[in-house]
This record gives C-alpha cells, structure tokens and sequence, in this order.
C-alpha cells in the first residue's frame, strides 16, 4: 500500500490497470452522486446524457462524426505537404526568413484571416479546409523546424564522412531518418486541430460535423447532448491519436521517440 | 624490428582552427609516413592524447575535412593517381570518421548501411554482397544484419561504425575516443579491429584518442600530445602539439607491452600535465 504513494515507484501493469479503473469508476460515482444531490442540474446526469447520445444516434451521429474526420484528415494532408516543403527548405540559408515567418503566424489571430478566405473561396467546406490548414501550417511548420533543429551535429558529419553532398544530407539524414518524427508531431499538432472543429464546423452548418452538432445543441441549452458530443469527440480524438502512435511504432521499427 | 619509411601518408602543415574569432588549435605540424616491414603488412597507428579541451575533436574534424582550417592545410597521399608521392588536400568523405557515439543512420539496418556507404564504389551488386558478407562474418555481425542501430549493443554498433567508414572512405580512419566507455570484452574487440584494418593495407592508417594512455602506448606506433604550450614562461590558451614519441624509432611499436612502454607512459603523463 506504501507504494502506491512513494513516487516513481514501479508498479505492476496489472496494478495500475487497477488504479486507472478506479479512478474512471470514481468519477462516473462522483458525477451520479451529484447528478442525484444537485438541485440546480447545471450539469447533466448520466442519464440526461445517455438519453442525449441515443437522441444523437438516431439523428445520423456515425455520419456527422464521418464528416469531422473526413474534414480533418483532409486539412491535415495538406497542412502537412506544406509545412514539410517548408521545414524540409529551412537548412538552405536563403530560405529561412520564409519558414521562421510561417512559424510566427500562428500568433495571428483567426478572425481576420475567415473573411479574407470568404472573399477567396465559394464552398464552405473548402473554406473550412483552409482555415484549418492554415492554422495547422503554422503549428507544424514550428513542431517541424523544432525537429530539425534538433538533429545532433554528429548525425550530420556522419553522413558527410560517407560522401553525401549537402542535398544527400537532408535526404538522408533529416527527410528519411526523421520521417517516424513527422507522424509523431503530426500526433501531437492533431490535438489542436480538433480542438478547433467546433468552430470551423459552426461556419458552416449545411455541412454538418460534430462541431455543428455541439453548436445547435449548444443554442438549444441540451446539455445531456453537449456532454454526450464532447465525450465523442475526445474518444474520436483519442482514436486517431491511438492508430497514430500504432502506425509508426508498426512502420518504423527503429522508431523509439 | 626491421622496418623502412616510404612515402609520406599523412602530412599536417601550420594547421590552425578558430571559431568565432576563438583559436582553438593553432600551428599543428606533424608528417606520418608509410612504415614497411618486411614480410607483413602494416599500416600506421597513430595516436592523438591530451587533456580535455585542447582541440583534439577540433583537430579529428580538420583531419577528417568536416571544418575548413582557418590557416594551413592537411594532405593525404593520393591512391588514385599510381604516383605513390601524389597527395591531395583532404576534403570530406576522404577519411573515415567514427565519433564517440558511433552514430549510424537510425532508419538503416546494419545491411543497408554497408550497401549505402558502398554505393560510389565500382563494383558489381554481386562483389558488393560478397564483400558485405565476408566483413559480417569476419567482424561476428551476421546474425545482426537485419538489424536497427538501437538494436544493436555498444560494441555491434562500433563494429558496424569501423566497417562502415572502411567501405567508404579509402585508406584512413579516425576514431574519436573509440575506447570511452566499453567494457573489457569491447575493448579487446575494438584493439582487434585496429588490427584488422592495419593489417590489410600497408596504406591503410588509423588515428585515434584516447584518455588511456596505456593503451595508447600499447596500440601506437606513434603518439602527439596536443596540449596548452608554454611560450616565454606564459601558458598559451589554444591546443598543439607538444610532444611526439616514435615507437618504432625506440623500438617499442608492436612489441610486448613492458617496463619501457611503462616508462613512456609516465613520460606522456607529465606531458599531459604539464600542458
């Protein structure tokens, strides 16, 4: 028992499988508990919840929880193939000025940028694309060059004692021996990315989402649907974090980030 | 011991190196040359001490040709030309370079990396594969061929690190501190891979450091102290050479190691010490 409150003390799988069930079990009593005591019902109870996510089920949920992701992957293809050509073009001295300024922008506000897209762009949901990939580019472009730049030295020296030239010194050494990395900080920025569906997805409703399901349940004050969607975003979003990390642990054997 | 020089394998003139306005080794000279004994090859073993911080790691760059010297330059003998007396100035990729990591391309199994560092070579994909084949069996890596680096243990991944550097560069390696950090086992592994290297060329040269003086004395067949030097009673703050010992000129190169080895390490010693 002392273990248990010792730190960095090493526990069994089969004890901290215990320890996490417990606290999963803890909070679903807490969250009964109040839902039973609380006489203002500001928050949901599981019930009101439970109610809420067959109500959501039965309005086409599997389809709205398709599109979010479908939209997500897209931006994230896109973001990802620009922000690589950009990092990838940071070592060359002349370049630089234009990834450093990519990874400044992200202290730029979004709001001006949506009616600069509207003017651009006819379909909201290529609209949608693109404020997300533009967002994104600029997180990645950052998580990329960090990449970089963290390269030791030796990885460098070693590929030129092997007779690469400049150019097969970032094939080798920063495009092929970091592409495990580019998964691993896709994983990380992917977090952001569906942080920010709610918001792109209330641009624009016609194209449904999880996002525009969260804004017209949040209009209509349901919260039993509110919490029921946040629940199914943050399982989507741990889905797609889990298939992330498996890819490249399954992909790249050497991988050990 | 019977052996002649022949022509010079390795030559370092007015050598010095500075970083940001910083000198941190300055007026290296020094020449090697090509030791022949009769009825055995040999090549050279040559050995870098020295306290921290006085530029060896600086020196194995300007050696290896990854820094450009801010004066002076290194020659190497030109195998290329079928003049034996042919130098070139060195440039990077000439001399093999295994560093104290032993870093290896971290997304390449130990057989890609040998077909990599083969790839300029002008042989066939069939030679190529006889030759990957004969080093891992010769070097005890077969089994580990299909192989990460972060599968590897230290001495698998300094072996596959020598073997690769042999098959790229031409005759010379250097190894910086190669011994830093290995069990006995390893070492014994690494002092008989010195061994294989030397003894397949005459040419074939390889410089290493080492805070082991010992076993610097034991393995070398020349040794340079690179040290602080005192110039009109001052300590200057910049690294050179400040005592070389010829083993064979003693006549204690690839002997037993005995009192007289003892001796010259003490000697070494104060050097060190002393600069």
């Amino acid at each position: 028992m002392k273990k248990l409150f010792t730190p960095f003390e090493k526990l069994s799988t089969t004890q901290l499988a215990i320890i996490n069930g417990s606290w999963v079990a803890l909070l679903f009593l807490f969250w009964y508990i109040v839902g039973k005591v609380s006489e203002t019902h500001l928050f949901p109870t599981l019930g009101q919840v439970w109610d809420g996510f067959i109500g959501l089920y039965n309005e086409g949920l599997v389809v709205h929880v398709f599109n979010s992701v479908w939209l997500c992957l897209r931006a994230i293809f896109i973001s990802i193939f620009i922000s690589l050509f950009i990092a990838y073009l940071s070592p060359i001295p002349l370049l630089q000025f234009l990834s450093k300024t990519v990874s400044k922008l992200r202290y730029l506000p979004l709001t001006g940028i949506t009616f600069y897209l509207a003017m651009m762009i006819n379909s909201g949901r290529t609209m949608q694309i693109w404020v997300l990939v533009i967002f994104m580019s600029t997180y990645l472009t950052t998580s990329l060059i960090g990449m970089i730049k963290d390269i030791p030295q030796e990885e460098f020296d070693h590929a030129r004692t092997l007779k690469c030239n400049r150019w097969e010194v970032l094939l080798e050494v920063v495009i092929l021996g970091r592409v495990d990395y580019v998964l691993e900080i896709i994983r990380q920025n992917l977090a952001i990315v569906w942080m920010m569906l709610v918001t792109v997805e209330s641009i624009l409703v016609a194209s449904g989402g999880l996002g525009f399901l969260i804004k017209n349940s949040d209009k209509f004050m349901n919260h039993g649907r509110i919490v029921a969607l946040q629940l199914v975003i943050l399982a989507c979003g741990l889905l797609i974090d889990f298939a992330l990390v498996k890819t490249r642990t399954i992909l790249f054997r050497y991988s050990k980030i | 011991m019977q052996y002649t020089f022949h022509n010079t394998v390795l030559y370092v003139e007015n050598l010095s190196v500075a970083y940001d306005g910083r000198t941190v080794i300055k007026n290296i000279n020094f020449e090697e040359k090509n030791v022949v004994r009769e009825g055995r090859t040999t090549g050279q073993t040559i050995a870098i001490v020295g306290r921290s911080g006085r530029g060896k790691s600086t020196l194995f760059k300007a050696l290896t040709g990854l820094i450009t010297p801010t004066t002076g330059s290194v020659l190497i003998a030109d195998t290329t030309r079928g003049d034996l007396n042919a130098a070139k100035a060195v440039r990077e990729g000439d001399v093999g370079f295994v560093d104290q990591k032993y870093t290896l391309f971290r997304n390449k199994t130990i057989y890609q990396t040998f077909e990599f560092a083969l790839r300029h070579k002008n042989m066939s994909k069939a030679e190529k594969k006889e030759l990957i084949k004969t080093y891992l069996d010769s070097w005890g890596l077969e089994q580990f061929k299909d192989q990460y680096p972060c599968e590897l243990s230290g001495g698998q991944r300094q072996r596959t690190a020598i073997i690769e550097q042999i098959f790229s560069s031409g005759h010379y390696m250097v190894l910086d501190e190669p011994f830093s950090g290995l069990d006995v086992g390893n070492i014994e592994s690494v002092k008989k891979s010195f061994n294989m290297i030397t003894s397949q060329h005459d040419l074939n040269t390889v410089i290493f450091s080492t805070h082991d003086i010992e076993l610097a004395v034991e393995l070398a067949d020349s040794i340079y102290v690179i040290g602080y030097p005192t110039l009109n009673g001052k300590k200057e703050d910049y690294g050179t050479i400040v005592k070389h010992v010829d083993l064979k000129k003693m006549g204690l190169a690839w002997s037993q190691f005995d009192t007289q080895h003892l001796q010259l390490v003490k000697e070494i010693k104060e050097a060190m010490l002393q600069s």
